[in-house]
């Protein structure tokens, strides 16, 4: 059937992050692809726009601990998948928190063009729009659309007039797609309500996106004040891998878009068997579901990720200083001024609990500053929100000369020509840039060959496999309809 | 065996999500060593091993952490020169010797230090912190191997006091 839409009627489309985000919240980003391979059917059919299958936290746990090639995953899935695929980098540090030379972006751009991928998505964690130029101008080139992102946060500085002034650099590098990233689901719909609508107008009929996050329990009412403002899309994973630090689920988001007036492509039976059937690996692979977040006032205060609080309390207990969790967390907002209002996002996030712990526990203020800090002090990584405070750069011996004022990635010499010198010059793109991100050894895993993916199931094929991955069941005997099934161990 | 209509038929004949998930929901809640289910068209029987117990893999995780032991937090045993100064951690992390892997160690033993000069690094939370001497003199002695996890207050060096200072 064929719906056709009818002249000037409102629509709202979806982004799927169930196959990238959404684990990487929920499951410490430890969906194989043999887990996502039997939906894809499904995950096709269910009238997305785009699907999100890549991010530098995916890479990364691709190759360090699912020992996966995640070119071979990109591959695959933009294979598999009809719909048009998307894969987000970190500008100029792709996958990781290093600042790579203009090359291998350009390169990392190519290679995305060839496995498949349609759109590049792109954001720096500064906000520091030189840090993408690279990325979108070889994104463009290589023929992909380039969908840029601005990382949401709360502080003096970041207003709306700050991220309009963003907006409007986005435009002027020809985005095709703006994005409003809030990755620690920090926007409540008051501040939605002025936000939007001013980007909106900035992005002069650029199609803007929302993605944020649900640890404040704020996000489907922070959508629908998205969609009213004029966005066009929404970033949503499939309801069991969806809310808490995850993103809205789509179902809600959908039933919420439909409500306001606006039509959606979205299929209510294919987001129901995806449903189903991750619901089945989470019991199968004991990995949580998603829940709704009771709304915490104090996330607006310290802004710290709920995975980094965890990893931080686990890391006072080592040091028996776990009572002091709450004079860190509190020193937090203290630090994040000093060093001139950082995203508490990756890799600032970790700089600005570390430097607050290292306070704390030496009893005394910047007493140790990481090399990092001092770094991203001085404008290394890139164009700062605020200047850093007086003490700050006083006890980081950080004189006003020693400011970078360059686009970062303009203090790194070109790494191609030495890497096709040390690996042969016909070493494949996807070989040498992993070789450009990662030491040998961490690669030789890589080599091993793909399992056999299962690209179908059906809920019964599930149920069988989950007795299977029991090892307390010594036997199992089930019959439907015709088909009878013994196995005992 | 009936011949089938090529169209599905109205009759349920296939098993969802949700009836997965309750069967699921009901093998996990019971504690059994045999089961039998049948609802409508499907039937499950099981048995379950004697004596397992989902403990084990909690086991494990238990044995692997306690491979890794830590290194001891002080120095046991042992005293030091009166005039000697120690460099210690800030912080539970690991200690490195040279700025990156394959380049040259910052000290060496012997080696005349001023108080600004970086003798090691700490990697706390994936940062690196250059740490100084703090105080003027000669390294006597380098009391951590290189990559070996420190805690917060040890003793990582030893620096005496420089004999050509006189």
């Amino acid at each position: 059937m064929k719906r056709k839409a009818r002249a000037g009627s409102k629509r709202f489309d979806f982004v799927d992050v169930t196959l990238r985000d959404a684990h990487q919240c929920l499951w410490s980003t430890r969906m194989t692809t043999a887990m996502m391979t039997p939906i894809l059917g499904a995950v096709d059919r269910a009238g997305y726009a785009y699907i999100n299958i890549l991010g530098g936290a995916v890479f990364d746990v691709c190759v360090r601990y699912l020992h996966e090639s995640p070119w071979e995953r990109v591959r695959l899935l933009c294979e598999r998948l009809e719909t048009p695929c998307d894969a987000l980098t970190r500008g100029q540090s792709l996958y990781t928190f290093e600042l790579f030379p203009d090359d291998i972006v350009e390169l990392n751009s190519q290679v995305f063009a060839r496995l498949g991928v349609e759109v590049l998505t792109v954001y720096d964690a500064l906000n520091d729009n030189r840090n993408i130029v690279s990325s979108v101008r070889s994104g463009h080139a290589a023929g992909m659309k380039v969908n840029t992102m601005m990382t949401y946060t709360l502080s003096p500085v970041h207003t709306d007039a700050y991220y309009v002034e963003r907006t409007r650099e986005l435009v002027r590098l020809k985005a095709d797609f703006i994005s409003i990233k809030d990755p620690t689901g920090l926007l409540t719909p008051e501040r939605g309500r002025t936000l939007f609508p001013a980007v909106v107008k900035a992005a002069g009929g650029v199609p803007l996106k929302l993605h944020s996050h649900c640890q404040s329990g704020l996000a489907p009412e922070v959508y629908e004040i998205a969609i009213q403002s004029g966005f066009r899309y929404g970033y949503t994973a499939s309801e069991p891998l969806a809310n808490g630090a995850s993103l809205p689920a789509t179902e809600d988001i959908g039933a919420r878009a439909r409500r306001l007036g606006f039509r959606t492509s979205l299929d209510a039976a294919a987001l129901k068997e995806i449903a189903g059937y991750f619901t089945c690996v989470a019991e199968r692979e004991g990995k949580p579901l998603g829940r709704v977040a009771a709304y915490d006032p104090a996330l607006y205060e310290h802004q710290i990720p709920g995975g980094m609080i965890s990893n931080l309390r686990s890391q006072l207990q080592a040091m028996n200083m776990e009572h002091r969790l709450p004079e860190i967390l509190e020193e937090v907002p203290r630090v994040r001024r000093d060093l001139g209002y950082p995203i508490v996002v990756s890799p600032f996030a970790q700089y600005v609990v570390t430097q607050a712990t290292l306070n704390v526990v030496q009893g005394e203020r910047y007493k140790t500053i990481p090399d990092e800090i001092r770094k991203y002090a001085m404008g290394y990584y890139g164009r700062l929100a605020a200047q850093p405070s007086d003490e700050f750069l006083e006890r980081a011996g950080i004189q006003p000369g020693d400011a970078v004022t360059e686009r970062p990635g303009e203090h790194i010499e070109p790494w191609i020509p030495r890497l096709r010198k040390e690996l042969g010059a016909s070493v494949p793109d996807e070989d040498l840039l992993l070789a450009a991100f990662y030491d040998k050894p961490l690669l030789e895993p890589l080599r091993k060959r793909a399992p056999q993916y299962e690209f179908r199931t059906t809920p019964l094929h599930e149920l069988i496999r989950y007795f299977g991955s029991r090892d307390d069941i010594e036997y199992a005997h089930v019959r439907f309809a015709g088909t009878e099934m013994t196995f005992s161990a | 065996m009936m011949h089938r209509p090529p169209v599905a038929p109205m009759r349920k004949e296939s098993l969802t999500y949700e009836d997965v998930l309750r069967i699921v929901e009901l093998v996990k809640s019971t504690r059994f060593s045999e089961f039998r289910l049948k609802v409508g068209e499907i039937e499950v029987h099981l048995r379950r091993r004697n004596g397992a117990s989902g403990a084990a893999s909690g086991l494990q995780v238990a044995a692997e952490s306690a491979a890794i032991a830590p290194s001891p937090s002080g120095v046991p045993g042992r005293t030091f020169a009166p005039d000697a100064r120690l460099v210690r951690s800030p912080m539970v992390g690991t200690f490195y010797r040279a700025p990156g892997p394959g380049t040259e160690p910052f000290i060496e033993v012997g080696r005349h230090v001023e108080p600004d000069t970086t003798v090691c690094i700490i990697e706390v939370m994936k940062l690196m912190n250059s740490i100084a001497a703090e105080t003027r003199g000669v390294v006597t002695e380098i009391l951590v191997a290189n990559g070996a996890r420190v805690e917060y207050g040890e003793a990582l060096m030893v620096i005496g006091p420089d004999p050509e200072d006189g």
